[in-house]
């Protein structure tokens, strides 16, 4: 019986190439790798013929999904080939880590985290241990590296590795250096360290009873403790009265730029895509390299000639010969591109940051690994409505009038509701029309834990935002919330949830007593109201609740616009404005009749100014006050008995943000006209302050314009009259030729 | 006008006291105003090329690992300490370095003041020992200057010959297997410019009047320096652009690395030219670094207030140069000592370079941030009196 440990570097390509090299001379008749045990019965789908790595083993507490770590393994991951090579050689391979049943029980519950952050499991590094010994701790090797002069552990490993025949005695030798870094590094270590070196030696002991030559899998840290067997019992004291859990485990595809540290997590490696370059190519690492540099310049249009490519590896290798360093590295590397392909600049390096050094490689699973139904309903969909999951961001414009379209659209406004933003809604420009939506999208490996999270709402992606939007909107206190909801589950097409939405806001509305929420409720229905049909939406219910939420708001609006102080009236304004223009939308006679009675009741009452003021003009815009009326209004409201705000604060609500209309628009300017002209000079000086309030919110050419229309005198432009000589016969002539302008047809 | 006066004068004054005539045993010996790289730090690059027993490419002085060791400082294994002569990040000076020994042409861009043209003449100094192939780059620059002239008494005389041939520095750096500096490339109007292509590409230049040419020997090398931020540039066709690695250098990092470069400078200045005054006090320096520093990023150092930037380039280069006329302000006129009254003048000097757009903005920083700042009050007088 023996046991040869492999203390390796967790995604170190040269770990993996002297690893693979060790096993085979070795042939042992089992592998043990650190990792963990619960994922076990997953293994023997890492030679299915679709697993493509990169892939992460998730580990999850089925009823609390966000409690959850992941294992990422690449193609260059040192476990990843160990677990390869016993599989296909039909060896028998184990994780002995201590299980996550145990390390996720013990962890503190984080139920208000709504998104779960990846918490590196392999080498158990808290994300903000920032100490030299922590550092050490994770990637010994690498320091190792930096401590003989290189900036990469890596090319320092293959360097050793290269000038080593015989792997088996390499491994010995960093079970040596292991021991002596942990013997002069203080040991700070955690409970959790020693339970989990613990259970690895109690599972070498275990096999060790039923196989002759065992090979273990560890991080190079681990090793001189597993080589060192101390008495069973003490270790069992270690892993007594273990708390447990019970956990699930799956693959989930995992991607290099969550393998890279920029992306916020902790235990990874700075440059994957420079990794999968060294793990892939077998000789001339550095021209290779330099090759698809340029490659990647050349399809973004940017000068790369042979010559200078053979300039930056020369470059590149006497940077490394300066640096008496055998071989170029990265950073060579990088410093000739930018010297040599970039002319000095950064923006291209950082470029071949993204797409080269750390890489966009997508993973994928086979489809019988274990996947909740919902899962498995989203990848059945992305290949019907052929959207894949992709890392890169990508733009898809969707014309709603295609029903494949119209699917896709429903399903990203699903997942949004469901709160995973696979697509994120862009703002349509330039093109008129509802039909069109501009949908940003990018996959986050991490969706999957929202999705697995949301499996409890139900077994398909439909089902499962109907039954969610449902909770939200039975827990929803308030309108806006529903109103919103309401918005979000028609674009998502879900008629379970809507009929139950609706009679929610029904009910919600009728016991509202802020008019306010009322009123911010009403745009967005009327607009499904209106714009609806592309969506093929069932509006019938929507026209029952506005029917009641404009009966509500022309009832209340009065009295929640009385005694209302300046702040809260410019508020009320705004809503005012948003009000009319969706019932002048509705086209509704009825809703018109009444919204434009409370109107009239309300420019009568003594309201704040402002208001009064805008529900006068609303009126005139209407049509129901006459210019004669209106200028009578006004002479009403701006007599001096009134207190001067109140005056000044009509004419601002009557006038406001509207200097451009009031050149163009005859009949409000016939208005203020008569208004004025009729005053005396006395009243006119006293009232001018007032009028110069709002005056002096229109812009500058506006009031020069202004001020040289009334030079011009009182000429008066009324369109009404124009009708008096109008020819019907000559009209209709032109009417053919209009409509064919406007590709419409003519009857 | 009393002020102008005594700004304008300043800069005459140290001139006048460093070209002092020295006796020495009888015979007059000029001393030199400024010497060359080679000559100033010679006990240096000796020093060095001692203990340098790595291997040398042909015709170079010393290792490259010895020529940047020279230009970053560090102590030897004998004990010598080589002064640093370019403050900042060492992957800058190994790239450089490790360019010329590719027999690549090096191209070096910066903002002005960013220790370009000394770079390259420190590099040339320790590779070549000679930094003197000079080629200054102006508008009037012409072929003649970087490929050859000819001496025309002789040419009448004797016709075309090597003999009334008169090379150009760079000619002569081919023949010596040395380097060559273009200082400011993008000076050069476009077409001289790409002389230089044949040169860099095939490393011969042709003189087709006596159907020759002139082979470079190994060693040789170009280093040219330029600007992309002045006025009045030509920018590099993209042939000779593809000829040089670029490295850029840029503005120093933090206020520490600044007020480092400025305060040895200052110091090896200030023995240059022999300055009576006192070596300046670390504060005012900082406070000279601070102010450059601000102006030209356009945000104060607590990165809370924004302010306007005046159009000059506030380069490390002009603050070392207010710090040496304040210096010789203070050794000639005052104590001795550095005052704030010292450093206005030729802070406003350096700041003002357009006299109405600069004066307000230089005006609203003395109000908005000088003024309010603690243990400044005596510079914010110093210079609202200058004003």
């Amino acid at each position: 019986m023996s046991v040869h440990i492999f203390g390796i570097r967790h995604h170190g390509p040269g770990s993996a190439r002297s690893l693979r090299d060790a096993l085979e001379q070795l042939q042992p008749d089992a592998i043990l790798v650190e990792g963990p045990p619960d994922a076990d019965p997953l293994l023997p789908l890492l030679t299915a013929p679709k697993m493509q790595p990169p892939v992460a083993l998730l580990l999850y507490v089925p009823d609390q999904p966000h409690r959850c770590v992941y294992y990422p393994f690449a193609v260059f991951s040192p476990e990843l080939q160990a677990l390869h090579y016993g599989l296909t050689n039909n060896i028998p391979v184990r994780f002995i880590d201590l299980p996550q049943a145990h390390q996720l029980a013990d962890k503190p519950t984080s139920t208000d985290q709504p998104t779960p952050e990846p918490s590196d499991a392999i080498n158990n590094v808290p994300n903000n241990s920032d100490t030299e010994a922590d550092k050490i701790r994770f990637d010994p090797l690498g320091w190792l590296g930096k401590a003989a002069g290189y900036s990469d552990g890596e090319r320092w490993w293959e360097h050793m590795v290269e000038q080593r025949r015989n792997s088996v005695d390499l491994f010995a030798a960093i079970l040596e250096a292991m021991s002596a870094l942990r013997g002069e590094t203080q040991q700070s270590e955690e409970p959790i360290e020693a339970q989990r070196e613990a259970y690895m030696r109690s599972c070498i002991r275990a096999a060790s009873e039923s196989y002759q030559k065992i090979a273990v899998v560890c991080g190079a840290w681990h090793s001189p403790a597993l080589a060192q067997m101390p008495p069973e019992k003490e270790d069992n004291v270690l892993l007594k009265g273990l708390p447990k859990i019970k956990v699930q485990a799956t693959w989930v595809p995992w991607t290099y730029g969550r393998l890279a540290y920029s992306s916020g997590y902790g235990a990874g490696v700075q440059s994957p895509g420079w990794y999968h370059h060294l793990w892939t190519t077998p000789d001339q690492v550095v021209i290779r390299w330099i090759v698809e540099v340029a490659q990647l310049l050349r399809e973004q249009d940017l000068d790369a000639s042979s010559a200078n490519l053979i300039e930056a590896v020369r470059l590149a290798e006497s940077l490394a010969a300066l640096r008496d360093r055998p071989l170029a590295g990265l950073a060579e590397l990088n410093e000739a591109t930018q010297a040599v392909l970039c002319f000095g600049s950064d923006l291209p390096m950082r470029l071949i940051h993204e797409k080269l050094i750390v890489g966009e490689r997508l993973g994928e699973v086979p489809d019988d690994t274990p996947m909740i139904p919902l899962q498995q309903d989203l990848v059945k969909q992305q290949k019907r409505l052929r959207m894949p999951a992709e890392v890169t961001q990508k733009t898809l414009d969707l014309d709603l009038r295609k029903p494949n379209d119209l699917e896709r659209s429903h399903l990203l406004h699903r997942l949004t509701l469901l709160g995973i933003a696979w697509g994120e809604l862009q703002r349509t420009s330039g093109k008129k029309g509802t039909f069109h939506e501009l949908w940003r999208l990018q996959w986050q490996p991490e969706f999957v834990v929202t999705l697995i999270s949301s499996g409890i709402w139900g077994n398909t992606i439909s089902e499962a935002a109907a039954s969610y939007a449902r909770d939200i909107a039975d827990r929803a206190k308030e309108l806006p919330i529903l109103t919103r909801l309401l918005n979000q589950v028609l674009l998502a097409d879900l008629p379970h949830a809507l009929s139950h939405l609706m009679t929610r806001l029904q009910t919600e509305a009728a016991i509202a007593s802020d008019i306010a929420h009322l009123m911010a409720a009403l745009p967005p229905l009327t607009n499904i109201l209106r714009y609806g049909n592309v969506r093929k939406t069932d509006t019938e219910m929507v026209s029952h609740v506005v029917d009641g939420l404009v009966a509500r708001i022309c009832i209340g609006l009065p009295g929640a616009c009385a005694s209302l102080d300046d702040d809260a009236a410019t508020a009320m304004y705004e809503k005012l404005n948003c009000v009319n223009s969706a019932i002048t939308l509705l086209q509704n006679n009825d809703h018109l009749a009444s919204w434009h009675k409370v109107l009239t009741q309300m420019s009568e009452q003594g309201l704040n100014g402002i208001i009064s003021g805008r529900c006068c003009r609303l009126l005139l815009d209407a049509g129901k006050f006459d210019a004669d009326e209106a200028a009578r209004r006004m002479g009403l409201a701006l007599s001096t008995a009134n207190e001067p705000p109140q005056s000044a604060a009509w004419v601002e609500g009557f006038l406001k943000g509207s200097g451009l209309l009031l050149l163009h628009d005859d009949k409000l300017w016939q208005v203020l006209d008569s208004w004025v002209s009729q005053l005396s000079g006395d009243t006119f000086t006293a009232l001018l302050p007032l009028l110069r309030r709002t005056f002096s919110t229109f812009s500058h050419p506006e009031r020069r314009q202004m001020g040289e229309r009334v030079k011009r005198g009182n000429v008066r432009l009324d369109i009404s009259s124009v009708d008096a000589d109008f020819d019907q016969r000559s009209a209709d002539a032109v009417l053919p030729i209009v409509a064919q302008l406007l590709g419409v047809s003519y009857k | 006008m009393s002020d102008e006066n005594r700004t304008a004068k300043t800069p005459r004054t140290p001139r006048k006291k460093t070209a002092v005539e020295k006796e020495t045993e009888g015979t007059v010996t000029l001393t030199l105003l400024r010497e060359h790289a080679e000559q100033q730090f010679g006990h240096e690059l000796e020093e060095l090329a001692k203990v340098d027993t790595r291997q040398r490419p042909p015709n170079w002085k010393m290792s490259p690992w010895a020529v940047t060791t020279y230009l970053l400082g560090g102590k030897l294994d004998n004990g010598f300490e080589v002064s640093p002569k370019y403050i900042g990040d060492r992957r800058i000076i190994e790239i450089a370095v490790a360019t010329l020994t590719t027999d690549r042409a090096l191209l070096l861009i910066g903002v002005p003041g960013t220790a370009k043209s000394w770079v390259s003449e420190h590099i040339s100094a320790a590779v070549a020992g000679d930094s003197t192939m000079l080629i200054q780059g102006t508008a009037g620059t012409s072929e003649e200057a970087i490929r050859y002239g000819w001496n025309y008494a002789r040419l009448l005389a004797d016709g075309p010959s090597m003999q009334a041939l008169v090379p150009s520095p760079l000619m002569r750096a081919m023949q010596d297997g040395k380097i060559a500096r273009v200082e400011e490339l993008t000076r050069i109007p476009a077409d001289v410019q790409d002389t230089l292509i044949t040169i860099l590409s095939e490393k011969t230049l042709p003189i087709p009047e006596l159907n020759s040419e002139v082979q470079a020997n190994r060693g040789f090398s170009v280093i040219a320096t330029a600007n992309d931020r002045d006025k009045g540039v030509n920018d590099l066709s993209s042939a000779l652009k593809r000829r040089f690695n670029t490295v850029v250098l840029p503005l120093p990092k933090t206020i520490e690395e600044e007020v480092e470069i400025v305060q040895r400078r200052v110091e090896s200045l200030g023995r240059a030219l022999e300055l009576p005054a006192e070596p300046p006090a670390l504060e005012e320096v900082r406070r000279i670094v601070i102010i450059f520093r601000e102006l030209r990023s356009g945000i104060t150092e607590d990165g809370k207030t924004k302010i306007k930037s005046p159009s000059s380039t506030l380069s490390t280069a002009e603050a070392i140069s207010v710090v040496n006329s304040g210096l010789a302000l203070a050794a000639h006129f005052g104590d001795g000592r550095l005052h704030s009254a010292d450093i206005a003048s030729g802070l406003i000097g350096a700041v003002i370079k357009d006299p109405v757009q600069d004066r307000v903005v230089w005006r609203e920083y003395l109000e908005t941030v000088v003024k309010e700042r603690d243990g400044w009050k005596d510079l914010y007088r110093a210079c609202r009196d200058e004003m």
